[in-house]
């Protein structure tokens, strides 16, 4: 009798148990926040960043005034024209050319004033200030200042070339020069962003790793190749990975420079755009461009990341 | 101020148990202590309750209502963080009363009741200041002080005392036990600290790999462990641990250790011949001299507290912890030599770890 | 290279080595600079015979006559209309967005998350044309949404994964004290995220308006009213003008970076922080 009155309480429990299923607690206004939140970012996001990326995909196949709809259908030869168009090859070699000079150059400079302002003398604060300014000028009044820089009539390098003797040189009017000079500018603008990042970097590093090292007997470039350069690598992979990315999108410097001249000698991917998609409203083309840009780019992020950044 | 009740309750995430199936009743004003090894699911049963966490199966009833599907305002609860939570950009008034304001009460009745419990908390001083501006018992307080605001039916503490330094810790439990003979509402209290149990709890629940070992009140699980594991978690230093067999020594019950000796246990113990078990001795219940199992050997390291000395000797071939008075004179090398009544030696099967 | 330890043991010899070579590269750095704002003061026959040093005569005309006309501030209005609407529009919107992907458990949260994250990958410039006609086909041509809007989208994926690392990183203790207390999501976005955020709140406004602030090609290619123009396009407009009158555009440039100048230095700290940290966080 005992024992049945314990089945009997205990069968109930369970199946009570499994009869009823709550729905457990969500936080409130799930739904709401849902709604609130989410469509203002994807609506700005869709209409005006992937739509237009996916069009460019698509106008790249045709050719385009940009008035009416695109129907001229000419399947690749836009990217044709693009790879057989010199004033194009001369864009990629000095896009090249840009990111190669700001990773051998302006990297390694940027980590060696880093490494100098790392001490602690009087006036850090002071270059670290100067070295950054560029950086935050806008890069058209950068252009124009290195404009007056460059200028043969009235400009710095005039009157240098003057007081050594030598004939007055139109920089900017030089195909041979200005791709260099252009370059100049470039690590000028940029350096003082880069040495920030490694001035971030060699603050974490931990000194008592340092002092470790003195008191094995490193000397001070062993210290630096041995143990704080080894320390910076995620930050010298950061650095290269924003000089690549910036090279690419190079445009704003560039226009109040040269415009991408003389004879197109200055062109990056981004004045080729403007000057034969935009000004001339060849919209097949144009998009061509930013097609093969946005491969280059995407590739580079991707593979860069994948290649050299997995760990950090 | 309510009952608490658990039934059944389950949490799984996916495939995976944590919580097998946990059932208990806490009556109403009772201080019930949750306490258990770390990933035991104390925590994760805590915040079931308060509705932090999704219950996979089973039932919680607050006040003799089922809350599954409530939130946890809904439940009336209130919680004390292990990191306290406290609103950085918030003073300590409006801390405190935040929960009171989103209820849509008005100024002077927040005012009111955030100033009753900073006065019970000694907090009135501080009531303008951010928690930034505070030392970590204070902050401790304005958490206390932002549960008891909103006079809820269950105080939930999850750790509350975790990150204070030894002695504040010890301050701090004295208040809180305190407050709740003053307001004597259900509580509920997770630790992994067993002498804040033992103290704080009128019950205390030994919670291990998501299934309850023992309830009881903290002397009930000192004196009468369920099991090994609760000997074993229960008890500062805690219990040593030997194996053995049951055997007869002179016709009393005992149990035959590795090297041959005998310990003798309890005539009521429920063993059999032969059983393989453990017995186990509290480090505390050895005495200096007097009746009951004779147990010695070579002192090993002494560590004196004050009050008392922690001796470590040798016996039958383990390392035994012994607490005796501060003045008993032990030196490292020296034969160490005690007494244990046969009443105070536990036994467990060893198999089961259940006590005999 | 140098060592970093401490300046009591650096000997003189080192001493002079940072110091000359730190001088050398910040003479270098703000020559171009300091001739640009000294050239304001020169006349033209001046400037083209002493380039380098200080004006034989202080020229206040070049100055002054900017200051004194309406282009100037007109551009200067403008430049700060689009970069502070600019600003608000992309806090509030990728704030709102990277609350639900920071707290909200939703199906494809993930996904979406990544879909807002391609937009890092690749700049306003390649799908300009497309941009183009589209601001176009909505009539935002010539207005200054037509800069703003695509600005602010553009900027999504950046300041998204800042806040959104940001709330996440924010204990989520607090979250649940909230929760207990009786607060649903948009409360505890406006009650809790938002009041402790001004870091990155400061962080995305400084790297969005420094962006909006110097950004020429978006512009450059929406805008056609001159009477619209932001101070990158109207200063290329009036070297445009005044080509070959040096000393007039060199003081237009003064007058253009001074505010620039002027912030970055009273406010260096943040600005500094913000630039870089901004770029490593995400």
């Amino acid at each position: 009798m005992t024992d049945m009155t314990a089945t009997m309480a205990a069968v109930p429990a369970t199946a009570r148990r499994k009869q009823v299923r709550y729905k457990s607690p969500t936080v409130r206004g799930r739904l709401p926040v849902l709604i609130l939140f989410l469509p203002p970012a994807l609506l700005l996001f869709t209409l005006f960043v992937i739509l237009p990326m996916g069009e460019a995909a698509w106008y790249s196949l045709y050719r385009w005034n940009g008035y009416g709809l695109p129907e001229h259908f000419v399947g690749f030869r836009n990217f044709e024209v693009l790879f057989n168009n010199a004033a194009f090859s001369q864009a990629l070699i000095n896009n090249g050319l840009i990111i190669l000079v700001s990773v051998l150059l302006q990297v390694p400079l940027a980590l060696w004033l880093a490494m100098m302002l790392a001490h602690r003398i009087a006036g850090v604060v002071a270059f670290r200030l100067i070295f950054f300014l560029p950086y935050v000028l806008a890069d058209v009044a950068a252009g124009l200042i290195w404009r007056f820089v460059y200028d043969g009539d009235y400009g710095l390098v005039a009157a240098l070339a003057g007081f050594f003797g030598a004939a007055t040189p139109y920089v900017l009017a030089d195909r041979g020069l200005a791709i260099y000079a252009v370059l100049a500018v470039i690590i000028w603008k940029y350096f003082g962003f880069h040495m920030m990042l490694f001035i971030a970097g060699l603050q974490a590093v931990d000194r008592s790793v340092l002092e470790a090292a003195e008191i094995d007997g490193a000397t001070g470039w062993q210290k630096f190749r041995y143990v704080t350069l080894p320390l910076l690598g995620s930050t010298v992979r950061l650095s290269v990975f924003f000089a690549v990315i910036g090279s690419l999108q190079l445009f704003d410097l560039v226009m109040p420079l040269t415009g991408g001249g003389p004879s197109n000698s200055t062109q990056t991917m981004v004045t080729f755009l403007y000057t034969y998609g935009v000004t001339r409203m060849q919209v097949g083309l144009g998009s061509a461009v930013g097609v093969v840009l946005f491969v280059i780019c995407v590739t580079l992020a991707f593979g860069y990341k994948r290649i050299f950044m997995r760990h950090d | 101020m309510a009952s608490v009740e658990l039934r059944d309750i389950r949490k799984s995430y996916g495939a995976l148990e944590v919580i097998h199936g946990v059932s208990l009743a806490i009556v109403e004003g009772e201080f019930i202590a949750l306490v258990g090894p770390s990933g035991c699911g104390k925590s994760t049963l805590l915040r079931m309750i308060a509705g932090l966490e999704e219950i996979s199966d089973g039932e919680v009833l607050i006040g003799g209502r089922v809350v599954n599907p409530l939130t946890p305002r809904e439940r009336n609860i209130a919680m004390v963080f292990q990191s306290y939570a406290l609103y950085p950009h918030m003073t300590v008034a409006e801390n405190m009363g935040f929960n009171l304001k989103l209820s849509g009460l008005p100024r002077p009745q927040i005012d009111k009741r955030v100033g009753e419990a900073a006065r019970m908390l000694a907090l009135t001083e501080l009531l303008d200041r951010k928690p930034n501006q505070l030392s970590g018992g204070q902050r401790q307080r304005v958490a206390m002080g932002r549960a008891i605001v909103r006079d809820p039916a269950v105080f939930l503490f999850d750790e509350p005392l975790s990150n204070l330094d030894a002695k504040l810790r010890v301050q701090m439990r004295t208040e809180i036990k305190a407050l709740h003979q003053k307001v004597a509402t259900t509580s509920i209290y997770v630790t992994h600290d067993q002498i804040e149990a033992m103290t704080l709890a009128d019950r205390i629940v030994v919670l291990n790999g998501g299934r309850i070992e023992q309830v009881g009140t903290p002397l009930e699980l000192y004196r009468t462990p369920a099991n090994l594991f609760v000997a074993g978690f229960i008890g500062s230093p805690a219990m040593n641990v030997l194996e053995g067999t049951v055997d007869a020594a002179d016709g009393e019950p005992a149990v035959r250790l590795g090297d041959g000796s005998a310990i003798r246990i309890a005539p009521e113990r429920k063993v059999r011949l032969g059983q393989a078990v453990r017995i186990g001795l509290r480090p505390e219940h050895f005495v200096a001299s007097g009746a009951g199992n004779a147990i010695s050997g070579p002192t090993l390291l002494v560590e004196p507290t004050g009050a008392q000395t922690h001796v470590l000797f040798e016996f039958a071939g383990e390392q035994i912890t012994a607490v005796v008075d501060g003045d008993h004179p032990a030196r490292h090398g020296s034969l160490f030599q005690a007494a244990m009544e046969r009443n105070q030696v536990y036994v467990f099967d060893r198999a089961t770890g259940a006590a005999l | 290279m140098t060592d970093t330890t401490s300046s009591a043991r650096m000997t003189a010899g080192t001493r002079l080595y940072l110091y000359v070579s730190l001088s050398l590269i910040a003479i270098l750095v703000l020559m171009p600079l300091v001739t640009t704002a000294l050239g304001g003061f020169k006349s033209l026959g001046d400037l083209r015979v002493n380039p380098f040093g200080l004006p034989s005569e202080w020229l206040w005309s070049n100055y002054l006559d900017i200051l004194f006309g309406d282009r100037y501030w007109r551009q200067m209005l403008n430049s700060l209309f689009i970069a502070i609407m600019t600003v608000t529009l992309t806090v509030i919107v990728s704030a709102m967005a990277a609350f639900t992907f920071a707290h909200v458990k939703f199906f494809g949260s993930n996904q979406l998350l990544n879909y807002f994250l391609i937009g890092l990958m690749f700049p306003a410039a390649t799908a300009i044309l497309p941009l183009f006609i589209r601001i176009r086909d909505l009539g935002l041509l010539d207005s200054y949404w037509g800069v703003i809007l695509p600005q602010v989208a553009f900027g999504l994926g950046m300041s998204i994964l800042l806040f959104r690392n940001y709330f996440r990183n924010l204990p989520e203790e607090l979250f649940q004290a909230a929760f207990v207390d009786g607060c649903g999501y948009i409360r505890f976005f406006w009650h809790i995220s938002m009041p402790l955020s001004r870091p990155i709140v400061s962080t995305v406004s400084i790297i969005t308006f420094v962006h909006s602030w110097n950004s020429y090609i978006l512009p450059l290619i929406m805008l056609n009213t001159e009477e619209k123009y932001p101070w990158p396009l109207g200063i290329m407009v009036y070297r445009g003008e005044f080509g070959t009158d040096w000393q007039l555009v060199l003081a237009f440039i003064t007058l253009t970076i001074l505010p620039t100048v002027i912030v970055f230095f009273v406010a260096q700290k943040h600005i500094i922080a913000g630039l870089t940290a901004g770029a490593v966080k995400s």
